[in-house]
């Protein structure tokens, strides 16, 4: 499906979710998440983190509303804890099957999301590696004065916005020494297409969705 | 909102979300510590309520750096965008949460007209952001289903995160980087 | 197209009064290569962002009479540091974007990019991730990316800063060819030992800020000058008591191996030299000995491994002075940064009275309530300097501690670290191309190239 409409559907259902409480399709939900999923041909680690990680919240929240609140109502237990399920599962099918330049070449073919946006994001994205490094020498630079910085500490975020700021310049600076000028035409090396197959899966995929959240309790 | 963002002010804002994102995962999972410590009294949610200042520190962080409409929002929401692909787990769900996010801290400046990037406009964001985030988890995580007691206890426990992280915190680094002229005095 | 660039009556300033460049008159032919030369803070780089037309857009000011007959249009730029220069994920996707930019139609893009990629000899490069390249590969993609372009004026800021000798030498080949191809290429660079080759045209530029062109003969002395390697009168690293030991030490960068080692030693409280081709690993090495990056093999500082030290403990043993001087400091003014320095400190030598001394020594008074960001890169540097001093480590790494300082200043800090010497002796090494006055400070001298460290006194003998 076309990338747009895949993250679309995925923030529409995981909002509707949000406000149901039918376990039934939370469950189906998550069978779908699942197998797409898997249909990416994820890496095992990846898959045991998917099902791993979101196991503490989901705990947390069932064991307090099961045990701890007046109704000990374990059903809603397990909605809640079906839910938080969903969110990843959806959620990283759409991560996990699309790499982020094909979304923001969608987004800015088919949503016409102005250029700036997309790129300048995907910019700073790329620069991970860059960031988890330069938290590291801020951290050392720290230790080398007797002074530990942590997640607490105002220094340590000052020091890492400097950085951010000269990044930002410089990255800014690049990319138009490589041609880029804000709100100027670009053509486009990939087209996404955007088809009535694409709409037409949208839309059937949605309405599925709506007539199981009726038909099932 | 476009005409007044540049390109090197869209890369800073997601920059500035993906950066906060670093530093929280560097403070090793504080949430499953707390998750893990509280659930067993009963008082599980409160480790989302607890670090939920950590989360939101990004947009007031933004609009006091950037000082215009928008920011407080673009710089929680692109974080957000950003740790869609890079965090990993929680995949697009995180747009959603940046989106509120966004959203709740937004508001404290606009109610303020975009004038306060001071103690009022945090004071103000800060209050919003506790509100509006707390009313999506009750929907969303359930805390409809909490006794009123609770319910008080959690909305406590986020008004002191929300205080400690995007009020007092977000203010000293501003503080900072007032001194070190990277932002005008308010 | 024939027309030579001319550079006209360019006043350039980020505050008032405080031009940090000024050309009356420069022409530099096109279809040349011309490399502007001269030490850091001096005005190269500034000329070519404004060649490039991202000065004065991105900050300064710009004279009114100022004349660059230049179309940034037709230039497009190398940055120093190569990973920030992408907005992209691999070289393939970058060089789509930059043609998207330019409106080429897709059609004539894939075969543009094939070309230009086949011409720098990246082809195999073309989808890998930029974070798994190496610096030097960096540089090419970059390269790749601007040939495809079709930019006839070709600018790179210190282009080879973390390239090494493979790579400086395929990149400038590559660029001699831009060159014979009818492209113009300009360079500004620090260090003269690469270019010897190539031959450029060579514009000088001094710390008043200004430029001059340097004869044929001149340039000619200079270039062979750079490429003769110095060595220092030295004593033989194994002759003193050994400080810090490695063993089968090998350090790596992505797919490029840096260092691989049998054995080495740096003796205790003695002053070492580091050299080595830029690009060869000296910085990597220091990070390494900091703990900043990882190593293979074994290290021990006076016979305990390296891997026991808890961080904060490692922080008590070992300073790192950073190349870029801002990375060290955690405060907002020089008065903070001292104040924190003396409350951390346990450097004997720093009694008030001498502190004071050598703030005026390297002329730092007045200076307490300044911004430290807002220094000058040579004040910044000597504040950097001092204040890890200050920390008394017993093992400190200084990573070009004279870069961008004047002959006074760089014998300044000597002398101050010579007097800290005399009272509480530390480990230091010193990483530095410019060797300058080093002769008679520094005890031993290692070279780093081809992966391996060289003593160099014990070469002479």
């Amino acid at each position: 499906m076309n990338p747009s409409l895949k993250l679309l559907l995925v923030l529409l259902l995981s909002l509707e979710i949000s406000f149901t409480q039918k376990l039934v399709v939370n469950l189906l939900l998550i069978a779908v998440g699942l197998g797409l999923v898997i249909a990416t041909r994820p890496g095992l680690l990846t898959l045991l983190r998917l099902l791993v990680v979101p196991a503490i919240p989901a705990a947390t929240l069932s064991i307090t509303i099961g045990l701890f609140t007046p109704g000990h109502d374990w059903f809603f237990a397990a909605v809640l804890a079906s839910r938080v399920y969903v969110y990843v599962l959806l959620g990283s099918a759409v991560t996990l099957s699309t790499p982020p330049l094909r979304l923001a070449r969608s987004l800015e073919q088919n949503a016409h999301l102005p250029a700036k946006f997309a790129y300048g994001t995907l910019a700073a994205i790329n620069l991970l590696p860059r960031i988890v490094t330069a938290v590291k020498t801020i951290k050392a630079a720290g230790q080398m004065r007797g002074v530990t910085l942590s997640f607490w500490s105002p220094r340590l975020y000052f020091k890492a916005i400097l950085s951010a700021i000269t990044w930002s310049e410089q990255l800014a600076q690049a990319m138009e020494s490589h041609g880029f000028v804000e709100n100027q035409p670009r053509t486009v090396a990939q087209p996404i297409p955007l088809s009535k197959i694409d709409w037409l899966r949208f839309v059937g995929s949605f309405g599925l969705a709506q007539v199981v959240l009726i038909a099932f309790p | 909102m476009s005409t007044r963002y540049h390109l090197k002010d869209i890369i800073l804002l997601a920059l500035i979300g993906i950066i906060f994102g670093v530093i929280y995962y560097a403070g090793d999972f504080i949430y499953n510590g707390f998750s893990i410590l509280l659930t067993p009294v009963g008082l599980g949610p409160m480790a989302n309520d607890l670090t939920m200042g950590l989360w939101c520190m990004a947009g007031p962080m933004a609009a006091m750096l950037l000082r215009r409409p928008g920011a407080a929002f673009l710089g929680e929401f692109l974080g957000a965008a950003g740790e869609m692909f890079l965090g990993g787990q929680w995949g697009a769900a995180n747009l959603i949460s940046g989106f509120v996010q966004g959203v709740a801290t937004e508001l404290g400046f606009a109610v303020t007209r975009y004038k306060h990037y001071d103690w009022l406009g945090l004071a103000s964001s800060t209050f919003f952001a506790t509100l509006i985030t707390f009313g999506w988890d009750w929907f969303r995580n359930g805390y409809a289903h909490f006794s009123l007691g609770l319910n008080l206890i959690l909305l406590v426990a986020r008004f002191i995160s929300m205080f400690v992280f995007c009020g007092v915190l977000v203010k000293l680094i501003a503080n900072l980087l007032e001194r070190a002229h990277v932002i005008k005095p308010a | 197209m024939t027309d030579p660039i001319t550079i006209q009556n360019v006043i350039f300033s980020y505050q008032a009064h405080q031009p940090v460049l000024q050309l009356a008159d420069l022409t530099i032919p096109r279809g040349s290569f011309t490399l502007l030369y001269g030490p850091s803070g001096s005005g190269k780089s500034t000329l070519l962002r404004l060649l490039a037309g991202l000065l004065p857009k991105y900050g300064g000011h710009l004279n009114a009479q100022a004349a660059i007959n230049l179309a940034p249009q037709e230039t497009a730029m190398l940055f120093q540091d190569p990973s920030l220069q992408f907005a992209l994920d691999t070289p393939q996707h970058e060089a789509e974007f930059a043609l998207e930019n330019l409106q080429v139609h897709r059609h004539q893009m894939r075969h543009r990019i094939r070309d230009a990629f086949a011409t720098v000899g990246i082809s195999d490069l073309a989808d890998r991730q930029f974070a798994t390249l190496s610096g030097g590969e960096k540089q090419r993609a970059a390269l790749a990316v601007v040939i495809a372009m079709h930019r006839p004026v070709i600018l790179l800021d210190e282009p080879f800063a973390s390239l090494d000798a493979k790579n400086r030498a395929l990149l400038l080949a590559q660029l001699q060819a831009q060159v014979a191809a009818g492209k113009t290429v300009i360079i500004a660079d620090h260090d003269l030992a690469n270019y010897q080759a190539v031959q450029p045209q060579i514009i000088r530029f001094d710390r008043a800020h200004q430029a001059t062109q340097l004869p044929e003969a001149a340039a000619q002395a200079l270039l062979t000058a750079a490429a003769q390697p110095i060595a220092l009168p030295t004593q033989a690293a194994r002759t003193w008591p050994a400080a810090i030991v490695g063993r089968k030490l090998v350090l790596e960068r992505p797919h490029q191996r840096l260092l691989d080692q049998a054995n080495c030693q740096i003796p205790a409280n003695k002053i070492t030299l580091l050299t080595g081709e830029s690009g060869s690993g000296k910085s990597t090495l220091l990070k390494c000995l900091a703990k900043l990056v990882p190593y293979q093999g074994e290290l021990t500082l006076q016979g305990r491994s390296l891997q026991k030290y808890r961080p904060r403990q490692w922080g008590r043993q070992v300073g790192l002075v950073f190349q870029h001087a801002a990375d060290q400091f955690l405060n907002v003014t020089m008065a903070e940064e001292l104040a924190l320095s003396q409350a951390q400190g346990r450097h004997p030598y720093f009694t008030p009275a001498n502190l004071t001394a050598a703030i005026d020594l390297l002329g730092l008074t007045g200076l307490a309530d300044r911004v430290v960001y807002s220094l000058s890169g040579g004040q910044q540097k000597k504040l950097q300097l001092l204040v890890m001093l200050m920390m008394g480590q017993p093992v400190l790494l200084l990573d070009e501690p004279f870069a961008g300082l004047d002959a006074a200043s760089a014998q300044a800090v000597r002398q101050l670290i010579t007097a800290c010497q005399a009272v509480q002796p530390a480990t230091i090494i010193v990483v530095s191309h410019q060797l300058a006055g080093l002769a008679g400070w520094v005890d031993c001298h290692l070279h780093l190239s081809h992966q391996q460290l060289q003593d160099l006194a014990e070469v002479r003998s």
